[in-house]
This record gives structure tokens, C-alpha cells and sequence, in this order.
């Protein structure tokens, strides 16, 4: 192949869930299979560079000033969720199990990953949570160690201790039943049984 | 439970075999070097899903191939008929249990335990502590899935802790030290407390059966020497607050269960240096035994045994004592350059082992 289309490829191969041979079928697709989409996909990828930002209130995608969210007065101001990354936010909007405001962190606290604080959508937190002061603040971030540890943090340095703070539940999926859930799920859901009334 | 068959492909140094053992005991009878233990790792490897030998699944792959599997006949306490199939690819493994997939690898342990014999066994008493930690680990995580969850969990936070340690300027009282730290103290707590009663009901088992691999020699005893006193949160995190100007100089944790240690006891002193080679060899017997017994009852289903060539370096007493003091109901799997003495217990096959082949010897 050519050099130019290797650089293609190799730029490709970057892109999150892409190996060698997803980005060389990509390549060829758009070089040889349907080289007409070529142009419209560079327009596009070139208006949203030049359009899209974070949105300064929460960090969700937006095209200058706060996003659609954000700027929805419809939605309940005494609700504030954290999620890691954009794609939970979207997950939890498709739910339509909620209508509150959320704060996406953009990553969690990994020391091995060379992830602290200060790479986290946190600089305009406080000032954020001063203005809103939501009655319950509901972190949704992964129950893993980092995400644990995220919980922590943000709890210890930046949540007044008069707010309401509550960790979504994990557990069986629904439908799901226990005899094909495995052992570290079933403990959570046992954990996180409620009163049935 | 009981194998009903082995295959295995392009495992070590076997192409494609399948073993039928049929009754209560294996002999694999054969000259070193030709693929005895191969089939001993490959039953173990099935039941923790690594090595008794060490090193990674790479070494397992028959050279110039890309891939092993196993596929295991078992009839089993709790699943009935099952089986069990793994395949091992070059930095992974996979496994299915009765076609379903396993998601979780760490569910495989504890659900088909096997326990291993080898001649490495007498390290455990005067080898390093790190031998010990993984032979105490690998039998509660088998024996209790807390126990594993609550090790996998406190080496993680370790190793963020450690980043953190290595990162810049790390601070007392620093808050992202603490949220981790406030989940590696329960998790170290857990596994402290875990490994102490482990050992309590080790302990116990052990004693009846080294007292017959070595009669008026004892008692003995496993004492627990956790690197960590403290029982309550707060005592631990008051350890690390006093650590810490010296774990920021090394740039790491140094105090916690990942230097624990256990120390083997007669009479209240160190066997590894009163007692003898062969009570030594007798004590880890019985040890292996002893776990037997532990993994029988925290799961209800009788381990395979698996003795590699171990008793060969057993004195010819202690030789018989081991095919007298098999627990009745498990199904043994040796290996020997030798029958033994006194012939084949009744009701064992013998297959002879040459270059990888397994042919059945007595019918």
C-alpha cells in the first residue's frame, strides 16, 4: 500500500474500539468503496471541530454556550447527577428515568492512569453547586476502585455536608434473573435490597 | 467429583490425547521429560486457571502452534455431568462451562478444586513468604469468593496508591490518597481476617494427619505473622499516616497483607528448623491434605488430587502412609518414574507415558 494510506490507516487506529484491520477496512471504504462520502465525512468532522465544545455549565457536548440540558427550564433544578463520560449521560437520557441536571467528570481518579483532579471537570464546580444548590446530588460514576475513590473525593472536597448524596444502585439487570448472575453482582444487589411493599 | 476424561490439543508437549481414567485412581507411569506432569498441569490449570508451574499461558502452547484447549469430563457434586472446556491463547484464556461461557474467570475457582502434590511442596516451610501467600490465597479464594474479591480489591487500591506514591509531590493527608485509602483499609482488614481463620481451620485439619505421617513428633501449629497488628480502620489508617514519610521515599506502600506470612510450628518452634527432611516432606503432605479437607468442606465437593512425582522423595513408610491416608472418596491422579512398591492400590489404572502419549497399560 502507500505510504499516505498507512498514515490513514495508522490515524484510524488511534480511534477508540478500532484495531489494524477495522481501520484498514475503514480506509478502504472511504478511499476506493465510496470515495463520493469522502467529502461530506471531512465537512463534518471539520464543523464539528470548529463548533462543538464542552458545555461550561456541565461539560455535555454543546455548540457554544450551555447545552440543550442545561438550557432546558423544564427540567428539575433540585437534581444534580455525575457521570464519568458523555455516553453515560446519554444512557441515562434514553432511560427517561430522569429529568434533573448533570455534571460530567470527562474521566475518574487513577493515580496509574495519570489521572488526578485537576483532570477533571471540576474547576467551575463549586461556583456551579453555589448557584444550583441542589437538594440531592446523585453520583452514577462506575463501582469500581476508581470510581469508588471518585465518590470519595468529590464527597470530602467539594459536597457541603448538608447536601443529599446518593449512589445509584447496581445489581441484576432487569429481567435478569440470579441463577446466571454472577457472584460479585449478586453481592451488590444484596447490598442494595430494599423494603418491598 | 470425578474425571471421566481428559482431552487435551497442542498442550506442552501433547498434540491430541484423550485420558479416560475410569475408577478411583491414575497411575501415569514413565521415564521424565515425556509428558506426565503436562497432564497434571493441565487438571490444575482447569481448576485455578494458571500454572502450578508458573509463568504465563505462552508457555503452555505446544511450539509452533497458536492456541491449546482442554476439554474435561467431570462428574460433579453440585453440576451433575459437566464439562468443562479452556482454550489458551497467547496473553489470554478462556472458558466455558458446559457451553456456556465463564464471564467472570474468577468464578471458575473453588467450582472444580484439584490439589496439587509437587516436589516444590517443601518450599512452603523454608521457602520465602511469597510462596506461602500464594499457597494460603489460591485455598481461600477457592474456599470463599469474599475472600477473593476482598485481595483483588485491596491490590488494586495498593497499586493506585503506589502510582500515587510515584506521582508528584505526594502529600500527608492528601485527598485523593484518602479515597483510596478508605477503601484499601476495609479491603486489608477483610483479607487479614480472612487469612487468620483460614489458617485456624488449616490448623486444625492438619494436626490429626501430620501426627500419622509423623507419629510422636508434634504438635504442630501455623502461626499467622500478619505485617499489620491493627483491627480497626482506624488503627490501620493511624500505621499508614506513621508510614508515610517513608513509603513517599521508597515510593511505595511498604506495610500491609502483601507482606504477610504464616510460620509451620513444632512444638512451638520453627519446623523448617528442628524438624527433619522427611518430616518436612511429611508436613507438606499432610498440608495438602489438610487443604483437601478445608476446600471439601467450604464447598461440598471432593477435590481431585493430583500428586506429581512426589512420592518418589518420600521415605518408603511415609510412601505408604500417603496411599493409606488418601481420603476414601477422592479420585487420585500420580505420577511416578516408578510403581509403587507395593503395586497399584486395587482399582487404579495404570497408563504408560511416552512422548506425549498416554496408552492404558492394565486394561
Amino acid at each position: 500500500m502507500t505510504p499516505a494510506f498507512e498514515a490513514l490507516v495508522q490515524q484510524l487506529k488511534r480511534l477508540p474500539g478500532l484495531g489494524y484491520r477495522s481501520a484498514e477496512r475503514l480506509a478502504l471504504h472511504l478511499l476506493v468503496e465510496r470515495p463520493g462520502r469522502l467529502p461530506e465525512l471531512i465537512d463534518a468532522l471539520q464543523v464539528a471541530a470548529s463548533t462543538i465544545i464542552r458545555c461550561p455549565e456541565c461539560g455535555n457536548l454543546s455548540e457554544g454556550g450551555p447545552c440543550s440540558l442545561c438550557a432546558d427550564e423544564a427540567r428539575d433544578a433540585s437534581r444534580l447527577c455525575f457521570v464519568e463520560h458523555v455516553p453515560d449521560l446519554l444512557a441515562i437520557e434514553r432511560s427517561g428515568a430522569y429529568r434533573g441536571f448533570y455534571h460530567v467528570l470527562h474521566g475518574k481518579l487513577s493515580p496509574i492512569n495519570q489521572v488526578g483532579p485537576e483532570h477533571l471537570n471540576l474547576a467551575g464546580l463549586d461556583a456551579r453547586l453555589e448557584r444550583m444548590q441542589p437538594a440531592e446530588i446523585i453520583l452514577a460514576l462506575p463501582n469500581d476502585i476508581e470510581g469508588e475513590a471518585t465518590c470519595h473525593y468529590l464527597k470530602e472536597t467539594h459536597f457541603d455536608a448538608l447536601i443529599s448524596v446518593t449512589r445509584i444502585g447496581f445489581g441484576l439487570p432487569s429481567g435478569g434473573g440470579v441463577l446466571y448472575a454472577d457472584a460479585v453482582t449478586l453481592k451488590s444487589a444484596l447490598e442494595g435490597r430494599r423494603a418491598y411493599h | 467429583m470425578k474425571l471421566q476424561a481428559i482431552a487435551l490439543e497442542n498442550f506442552r508437549n501433547i498434540a491430541l490425547q484423550e485420558v479416560r481414567p475410569k475408577g478411583c485412581g491414575v497411575f501415569f507411569l514413565g521415564p521424565n521429560g515425556q509428558g506426565k506432569t503436562n497432564l497434571l498441569e493441565a487438571l490444575a490449570y482447569a481448576s485455578i486457571l494458571r500454572s502450578f508451574r508458573g509463568g504465563g499461558p505462552d508457555a503452555l502452547i505446544r511450539h509452533g502452534e497458536k492456541e491449546a484447549a482442554l476439554r474435561l469430563e467431570l462428574d460433579h457434586e453440585v453440576l451433575g455431568r459437566t464439562e468443562v472446556g479452556i482454550r489458551i491463547r497467547p496473553g489470554g484464556r478462556s472458558a466455558t462451562c458446559d457451553g456456556e461461557p465463564v464471564r467472570r474467570l474468577g468464578e471458575m475457582l473453588g467450582r472444580f478444586p484439584t490439589v496439587v502434590l509437587a516436589s516444590g511442596d517443601i518450599l512452603l516451610v523454608r521457602g520465602g513468604p511469597a510462596l506461602r501467600r500464594r499457597f494460603l490465597d489460591l485455598v481461600l479464594s477457592s474456599a470463599d469468593h469474599g475472600y477473593l474479591a476482598a485481595l483483588q480489591r485491596y491490590h488494586r487500591c495498593l497499586q493506585e496508591r503506589n502510582a500515587w506514591l510515584k506521582g508528584d509531590r505526594p502529600r500527608p493527608g492528601d485527598a485523593v490518597a484518602a479515597a483510596f485509602e478508605a477503601q484499601l483499609i476495609p479491603a486489608a482488614l477483610a483479607v487479614t481476617r480472612k487469612r487468620k481463620a483460614g489458617l485456624v481451620r488449616l490448623e486444625a485439619s492438619l494436626g490429626p494427619l501430620h501426627l500419622r505421617f509423623s507419629p510422636g513428633v508434634g504438635p504442630v501449629g501455623l502461626r499467622f505473622l500478619p505485617d499489620v497488628a491493627a483491627e480497626t480502620e482506624e488503627a490501620y489508617r493511624e500505621l499508614l499516616e506513621k508510614s508515610f514519610e517513608r513509603d513517599r521515599i521508597l515510593r511505595a506502600t511498604r506495610r500491609g497483607p502483601h507482606r504477610d506470612d504464616f510460620a509451620f510450628e513444632i512444638d512451638g518452634r520453627p519446623a523448617d528448623e528442628i524438624a527433619s527432611e522427611g518430616q518436612q516432606r511429611g508436613l507438606v503432605v499432610a498440608l495438602r491434605f489438610a487443604e483437601l479437607a478445608c476446600l471439601r468442606e467450604a464447598t461440598g465437593i471432593i477435590p481431585l488430587i493430583l500428586a506429581d512425582d512426589v512420592l518418589g522423595e518420600l521415605d518408603p513408610r511415609r510412601r505408604a502412609l500417603f496411599w493409606e491416608n488418601l481420603p476414601g472418596e477422592a479420585q487420585v491422579l500420580a505420577t511416578g518414574t516408578a510403581l509403587p512398591e507395593g503395586g497399584l492400590p486395587a482399582g487404579h489404572r495404570l497408563f504408560e507415558v511416552r512422548e506425549g502419549r498416554f496408552e492404558p497399560a492394565n486394561g
